[in-house]
């Protein structure tokens, strides 16, 4: 009468080396990752074929670095995206990070603390929209659409509305210089993002905290009742979005050599566009590291495919916005799809 | 047990909207104690378990654990809270071994809390191990929880509030998802979590469940604790009365199966009261004619419960001088007639050596001789049957087993007999009603069953209740099989075992096992008993 058991009995599983790598090709093969990667080969091919200027190390080297900072921040979007928020302040945190490094250092600071400073800048951005989402339950869409609001007011208080120029060459030397690898220059920022999508995948993949990540939109009351402190993980991310925000920041402000209050207008949406296209649900619980790369990537490649091809300009904001749209859409599909 | 409590709560209310779900509750816990909460749906007895998880923040009060307030579901989890709750609330996409280790995650380095890594490979080790102890198996425990049915989900939420030391375990009734086996489990862990020094709070519908294993009892009503007895010192009676907030109280065991229309006119009855308390609480006004009809119930109802205690009463009596019949019959029988019969052949066998007696008259002498042995091994049996000699001074289980031993060899059918190891003397009605329910129920296998095995098995499924099981693998029920329709065709065997078993208060089953044959389930309260568990 006892002798009950739901299924047979269990049999022990070994993980084996190719499991335990799991977080390097997992993301490869994964179905939403694949389709992107070939897209973005397929694009690139047509364009080496449509135009002599496209396959150039030069124009390679240039869209790298063009999409290395919307990469940057995107990675921080994405964690956000995958509990279930979405931080719209992004663009103008960008902006501040690199407009406070640029007033440190205008200001004799020397570069290390002044970088320290903008990226504090973006943390303390996050902590703020983190807090109020986490402990006052607050929707992120309003309050992440009043911290943009504020941090562009700040940066126009603190400039006048005038631009930063004239920063240290050891500061521009981050957004500027290449580093050789062989025959191959590669830019600073981009291997600044190479070296951060390692560092995220890896947080997001085999970590504890990665694991309640992507639980926490689906699976909120069990993290809850199992203990977890659901709120200040809720900061915890916003923050480290804000962090990842402030990295591309000033990588970008190195970049141009200049800090405005009005620059990376607008970036939030391509930020959003680059963690969507590269596989991020809107509705959260989805999305990888190395997917928000590719989607940055193609965003970017497209970009400057078509100013290649001759495309009018005044038509490619609606065609990027139309590959946005047909990304969500697939989004949602799959979504339906999985019930 | 310590005077310290380990919970406490203070005027703790929850209001949702302007709806109070919890009104004013003081209740304290104690170190290894098992407290039960009593509630009608909706008394309020899972927003109190959600309180005292730190799930729900107070509207007013507070809850202290082990001194401190209470304030977030992760402090108690911290201070060794663990809940189990209705529905288990398990993350969906993640694998069973992580739901279990869900906040609790082993790995590298075991101090960094969220940058751990999580070690599988231990995780897996010790799941299998805690899913064993439940007797819950996976083929994978890479299984996402999302794919298992409602029953292995609850369990795997079982599982995953014994993964550290915890003080207190809450449970808000879980038994809902689960199958009576798992149901057991249940049970007998909560006893094993209270020997091991762990405070239960033990939320059920079932007051069954509630009885066998709580220390003490909490009555919810309309979210106002209305009563706090002790388990040893209520009676179900009590519990049913503070339940449902009526003036009549007595909960009879329906003994009479023809009394059908009697239920259904109490039902009626309360039916009645409760629209009339409604009326009462809205209109703020006494309708006479309404009252009037409700007095008239009322005796109606007082009348018809009378009756049934006097009927309950008298079979009883019956049933008692019945047994105490059987026993003056059996020691005449035994005393007297085997005596005087043993004596005769004595004397006829001193006339059988006299050698003036011819031989064909010794040759008869020996088959009267013969003749008389049987009767009395005939009559001895008889005896055996009125009152199985064996059970005043033996106890139950020695009774039953000469008793299966010798049914066996009577009828050529083999039974197999499964006592408790921690069987202990009971009452001497309660034994001899045992014994007397195995007897019915091997006799109905004899006339009807036409089974080539038996098995009677008996258990104790908590402290205070004993299971008694008869099993056979013949014809088993007919369909449509219905107990009030076997007393018009003038079979009594399974009316005597379900009447005995309502007088002590317990609940029959009969139904047809998935390998054919019937099986007989009975459930008997009884007097607490010590559980000799604690040596293991």
């Amino acid at each position: 009468m006892n002798d009950n058991s739901l299924t047979t009995p269990s049999t022990s599983e070994k993980p084996n080396l190719l499991r335990r790598l799991s977080w390097i090709w997992q993301p490869l093969i994964g179905r939403h990752e694949l389709g992107v990667f070939i897209l973005l080969l397929a694009v690139g091919a047509l364009l080496s074929l449509g135009t002599d200027t496209f396959l150039t190390t030069n124009n390679l080297s240039n869209i790298s670095r063009a999409f290395s900072w919307i990469a940057i921040a995107a990675f921080g979007q994405s964690m956000v995206m995958i509990i279930g928020g979405v931080d719209l302040s992004v663009g103008a945190v960008m902006a501040l990070s690199g407009l406070v490094s640029a007033l440190c250092l205008r200001a004799g600071i020397s570069v290390t603390p002044a970088v320290a400073a903008g990226l504090l800048t973006g943390g303390l951005a996050g902590w703020v929209n983190g807090t109020l989402v986490g402990h006052v339950k607050l929707p992120p869409f309003i309050i992440t659409l009043a911290t943009t609001s504020i941090a562009r007011g700040i940066m126009f208080g603190l400039t006048g509305g005038w631009p930063v120029r004239n920063l240290p060459q050891t500061f521009r030397a981050l957004g500027q210089y290449d580093l050789l690898l062989g025959p191959v220059p590669v830019p600073m920022p981009v291997l600044f993002m190479l070296g951060l999508v390692v560092l995220v995948s890896l947080l997001m993949s085999q970590t504890v905290l990665g694991s309640y990540i992507y639980t926490l939109a689906s699976s909120e009351r069990a993290l809850l009742v199992s203990g977890v402190q659901v709120a200040r993980l809720k900061v915890l991310v916003y923050t480290l979005c804000g962090l990842l925000t402030a990295t591309g920041g000033v990588l970008m402000t190195a970049r141009l050599g200049v800090a405005a209050p009005t620059a990376a207008t607008g970036y939030e949406l391509d930020i959003i566009a680059a963690s969507v296209i590269g596989g991020a649900s809107l509705f959260g619980g989805v999305g990888s590291t190395l997917g928000v790369l590719l989607g940055a990537a193609i965003m970017q490649m497209l970009r400057n495919g078509l100013v290649l091809a001759g495309f009018p300009a005044y038509w490619q904001t609606a065609a990027i916005g139309t590959m946005i749209l047909a990304f969500i859409l697939l989004d949602y599909w799959r979504r339906q799809r999985e019930g | 047990m310590s005077t310290k409590p380990l919970l406490r709560t203070v005027n703790l209310s929850k209001v949702f909207g302007t709806l109070p779900a919890v009104q004013r509750v003081n209740m304290e816990v104690y170190p290894s104690e098992v407290v039960g909460l009593a509630g009608q749906s909706g008394s309020g007895k899972s927003a109190l378990c959600t309180l005292l998880a730190g799930l729900y923040a107070p509207t007013r009060g507070s809850v202290f654990f082990a001194g401190r307030r209470l304030k977030s579901p992760s402090q108690a989890r911290a201070l060794g809270i663990e809940v189990i709750h209705q529905e288990p609330d398990l993350a969906e996409q993640l694998d069973i071994s992580s739901n279990i280790f869900l906040g609790r995650e082993i790995g590298w380095p075991s101090a960094g809390r969220w940058l751990k890594v999580p070690h599988r490979r231990r995780m897996d080790k010790e799941a299998t191990r805690i899913l064993t102890q439940l007797d819950v198996h996976f083929n994978s425990l890479r299984e996402k929880v999302a794919n298992l049915s409602s029953e292995q989900r609850q369990m795997i939420a079982i599982a995953r509030a014994m993964t550290g030391p915890s003080r207190l375990i809450i449970i808000d009734d879980p038994t809902l998802l689960l199958s009576f086996p798992y149901q057991q489990k249940l049970l007998s862990l909560i006893q094993t979590w209270q020997q091991q020094g762990t405070a239960v709070i033990f939320s059920s519908n079932n007051l069954d469940h509630l009885l066998a294993v709580t220390d003490r009892i909490i009555v919810l009503r309309e979210g106002r604790q209305v009563a706090n007895h002790r388990t040893d010192e209520t009676s179900r009676e009590e519990i049913v009365a503070a339940l449902v907030g009526t003036n009549y109280r007595e909960q009879l065991t329906p003994i009479i199966w023809a009394l059908d229309s009697y239920y259904r006119a109490r039902k009626q009855a309360e039916e009645l009261c409760h629209q009339h308390a409604l009326l009462e609480r809205d209109l703020a006004a006494q309708d006479r004619v309404n009252q009037q009809l409700i007095d008239q119930l009322t005796k109606q109802v007082n009348a018809l419960d009378s009756a049934n205690v006097a009927l309950q009463d008298a079979q009883r009596r019956l049933l008692t001088q019945q047994e105490e019949e059987h026993k003056h019959l059996a020691r005449e029988i035994h005393d007297q007639v085997i005596q005087d019969l043993l004596s005769i052949n004595y004397q006829l066998e001193e006339i059988k050596v006299d050698e003036n007696v011819a031989a064909t008259l010794k040759h008869e002498l020996t088959d009267a001789r013969d003749s008389i042995r049987e009767l009395v091994d005939d009559l001895r049996h008889i005896c055996g049957n009125l009152r199985p000699p064996t059970i005043d001074s033996l106890g139950l289980g020695a009774a039953l087993q000469s008793y299966t031993h010798d049914w066996s060899r009577r009828t050529g059918v083999p039974v197999t007999l499964d006592l408790d190891a921690h069987l202990r003397r009971l009452p001497e009605t309660i034994e001899l009603s045992i014994f007397r329910i195995v007897q019915e129920g091997l006799s109905n296998v004899r006339k009807h069953a036409h089974a080539s095995a038996a098995q009677v098995c008996l258990k104790h499924t908590s402290p205070r209740s004993l299971m008694i099981s008869i099993a056979d693998n013949g014809r088993g029920l007919t369909d449509g099989f219905d107990l009030s329709t076997l007393s018009a065709e003038g079979h009594y065997g399974l009316l005597g075992i379900s009447e005995r078993v309502a007088l002590l208060g317990g609940r029959v089953r009969l139904h047809n096992q998935a390998s054919g044959g019937m099986l007989i389930l009975a459930e008997i309260p009884h007097p607490r008993v010590k559980q000799p568990n604690g040596d293991r």
